[in-house]
């Protein structure tokens, strides 16, 4: 039996604001498996988001718990927490979230800077990365000068980095053609097969051909209706945000 | 980053300018003050107080007290501390009549008075026309005059200006004073002190004119501060003239080393207040700085660094921006120095580079910079990471 890399159980998330409580998750239970890649999808509102940002190790639950590789990871301290975020988990964000002074090399190089590590060997596990996502002739431009692809490639790079267990990726093709879109697809399905765990949230249905399992959030629960499931497989009723 | 920068630059530059200007003024009045003037006044210390010289009271001239002479001039010449004298200036006092009007005569040696008062000046020869013309900055000279071309013989005078108005006399004209005559080589230019009244001769030619052979009312002494102490030539020149009042002009120097330090004390105070207001401004831009990057202080938290990690990157970059305007503030601040001598009309200052201050510079900056920096720091390390991403 595979062994479970992020077991979640009864998550709850409440949210205060001046129109009273929202509740974003209202009890999530659910495993993911070791080298498995698993598509998040549901309507804007869901709690979509919610889950990924406490998957991430970014925002304490107000329930439940969350193991990853056997680490409940609420119970660490916040600076702990930062350690298990950059030695466990990466982040693909939504709009690839580069920072735009820096360099593609110099991005990837980020998650690498508070390891101790020599810089010749951080320079060289850069390299490797951003040759594997395709840019071998492009470390030395800044964001900018990359195509949306190229930029979504660099965001990859800078999440393998460090060689973390767990991938999370929040539409990581919202901003891309559909071509270049596969292509980012195929490579986190090339990523999943050299036995990384990935966690997507989606709008795509088209993505979802490239994961595992798709599991689908409706009003902070997981959703079990086949129908619902089936349509939004079939891309109708979408919306985005979430 | 460019107003912290900006900040910093102005704050460490006024700093130092104010710094460098007090410095420069304090090196120019000790410079001055040993190269210029009577800095000791030497007189007989008997009889009754009732002649005032320069300010400084002296025994009664004429008459009733044993005077100074010739032989105690000499006697300085012998004293241990002798190298910190750079000019002897003995002169008799008296009066003496010229056109049934009673003048103050003052027997000197002339070269070394005009050494112990630089600021006594000859006034030009030139053609009634060309005196018409000239201008009011032509009396701004500052350059002293030579010494060496004031050789006055034994029957000729110096008139102050006060006089040869009052004589109408030019050079070249001629007086008579106690039946001797007496030719004007000069006349002085007019400068507001003790001299525009006298008619200076020499000293010789004042003891034979006021029979007062030997005779010398007062000794005055320029002294250089910076070859020995001034306790110590005191103490010589009480040991070798025991029955005279030695009166040291340190006083002045003092009264001026006060002005300079109320001066000081201004210049600290402005300058901390605009250091104050510059870690203000420099904390306020570093805060706004932080708040427009909280998406890239999120990415940060995201990608693994800890609250630590944040605050030392912003803590660095302080550093470094403090590094660049405590130098930059430093150069500017010398200049600023440089040239604001001529604007305070106190003449070119010397304002050195100096390794030292620019060390100084760097730490203060720094020192600012970082305190400026923490409270921004601390801001950005507690950002809340899932917060920041909510801008993502």
């Amino acid at each position: 039996m595979a062994e479970v890399m992020i077991a979640m159980r009864e998550l709850k998330k409440v949210y205060g604001s001046v129109d009273g409580e929202v509740r974003a998750l209202r009890g999530i239970t659910l495993d993911v498996y070791k080298s498995e890649a698993v598509a998040v999808m549901g309507h804007s509102g869901s709690g979509k988001s919610t889950l990924l940002s406490i998957i991430g190790a970014l925002n304490p639950p107000s329930e439940g718990t969350i193991e990853i590789d056997g680490i409940n990871i609420y119970a660490l301290s916040q600076e702990r927490r930062a350690d298990f975020r950059r030695e466990y988990l990466g982040f693909v964000f939504q709009q690839f979230q580069l920072i735009p002074y820096l360099t593609a090399m110099e991005n990837v190089l980020l998650p690498l800077v508070t390891k101790r590590l020599p810089n010749r060997q951080k320079r060289e596990l850069a390299e490797q990365v951003l040759c594997r996502v395709g840019l071998a002739g492009k470390m030395n431009r800044l964001p900018n000068a990359l195509s949306g692809g190229e930029q979504e490639r660099v965001a990859i790079a800078r999440a393998i980095v460090n060689a973390p267990p767990v991938l999370l990726a929040d539409e990581p093709t919202g901003n891309l053609d559909s071509k270049t879109g596969g292509e980012i697809m195929s490579l986190f399905r090339s990523l999943n097969e050299d036995g990384l765990t990935i966690l997507m949230v989606t709008h795509n249905p088209d993505n979802t051909r490239y994961m595992g399992r798709t599991i689908v959030l409706k009003d902070g629960l997981l959703c079990h209706d086949k129908a619902e499931i089936l349509a939004l497989a079939a891309g109708r009723g979408q919306r985005r945000g979430g | 980053m460019l107003f912290v920068l900006l900040g910093l630059t102005i704050g460490m530059a006024t700093v130092f300018a104010v710094y460098g200007l007090l410095e420069a003024m304090r090196a120019e009045m000790m410079r001055q003050a040993s190269e210029f003037g009577a800095n000791v006044v030497i007189t007989h210390d008997r009889g009754e107080m009732t002649f005032s010289y320069g300010g400084i009271a002296l025994p009664e001239v004429l008459f009733d007290v044993e005077p100074l002479t010739l032989a105690d001039v000499a006697a300085i010449d012998y004293i241990p501390s002798r190298s910190m004298i750079t000019a002897v200036a003995p002169k008799l006092l008296g009066m003496a009549s010229v056109n049934g009007r009673e003048w103050m005569i003052a027997g000197v040696r002339p070269q070394e008075e005009f050494r112990v008062k630089p600021w006594l000046r000859l006034q030009e020869a030139l053609p009634e026309a060309e005196r018409k013309m000239e201008l009011d900055i032509y009396w701004l000279d500052l350059a002293r005059q030579d010494p060496t071309k004031i050789v006055l013989g034994d029957r000729q005078v110096l008139l102050g200006s006060a006089v040869a108005a009052a004589l109408g006399a030019n050079p070249g004209d001629r007086l008579t004073m106690g039946g001797q005559e007496f030719v004007v080589f000069g006349l002085l230019k007019e400068n507001g002190s003790l001299e525009d009244e006298q008619i200076i001769m020499n000293l010789a030619a004042a003891q034979e004119l006021l029979k007062l052979p030997q005779e010398v009312t007062v000794i005055e002494l320029a002294t250089d501060q910076t070859r020995g102490a001034e306790r110590v030539l005191l103490d010589d020149l009480a040991a070798a003239l025991p029955e005279a009042q030695i009166t040291s002009l340190q006083q002045e120097r003092l009264r001026r080393d006060e002005n300079l330090t109320r001066m000081a004390r201004f210049g600290v105070s402005i300058s901390a207040l605009i250091l104050l207001a510059g870690i203000l401004v420099a904390a306020l831009a570093i805060s706004g700085a932080v708040r427009e990057r909280t998406r890239e202080i999120g990415i940060f938290r995201a990608l693994g660094f800890r609250q630590s990690h944040v605050a030392r990157i912003i803590l660095l970059e302080a550093l470094l921006i403090s590094l660049v305007g405590g130098i930059v503030g430093y150069a500017a601040g010398v200049l600023a120095a440089r040239a604001a001598g001529p604007l305070l009309q106190i003449g070119t200052l010397a304002v050195p580079w100096r390794l030292d201050l620019l060390a100084a510079a760097l730490l203060l900056s720094v020192a600012v910079g970082l305190l400026a920096g923490i409270f921004p720091a601390r801001q950005a390390a507690r950002l809340d990471p899932a917060e920041a991403l909510r801008f993502i």
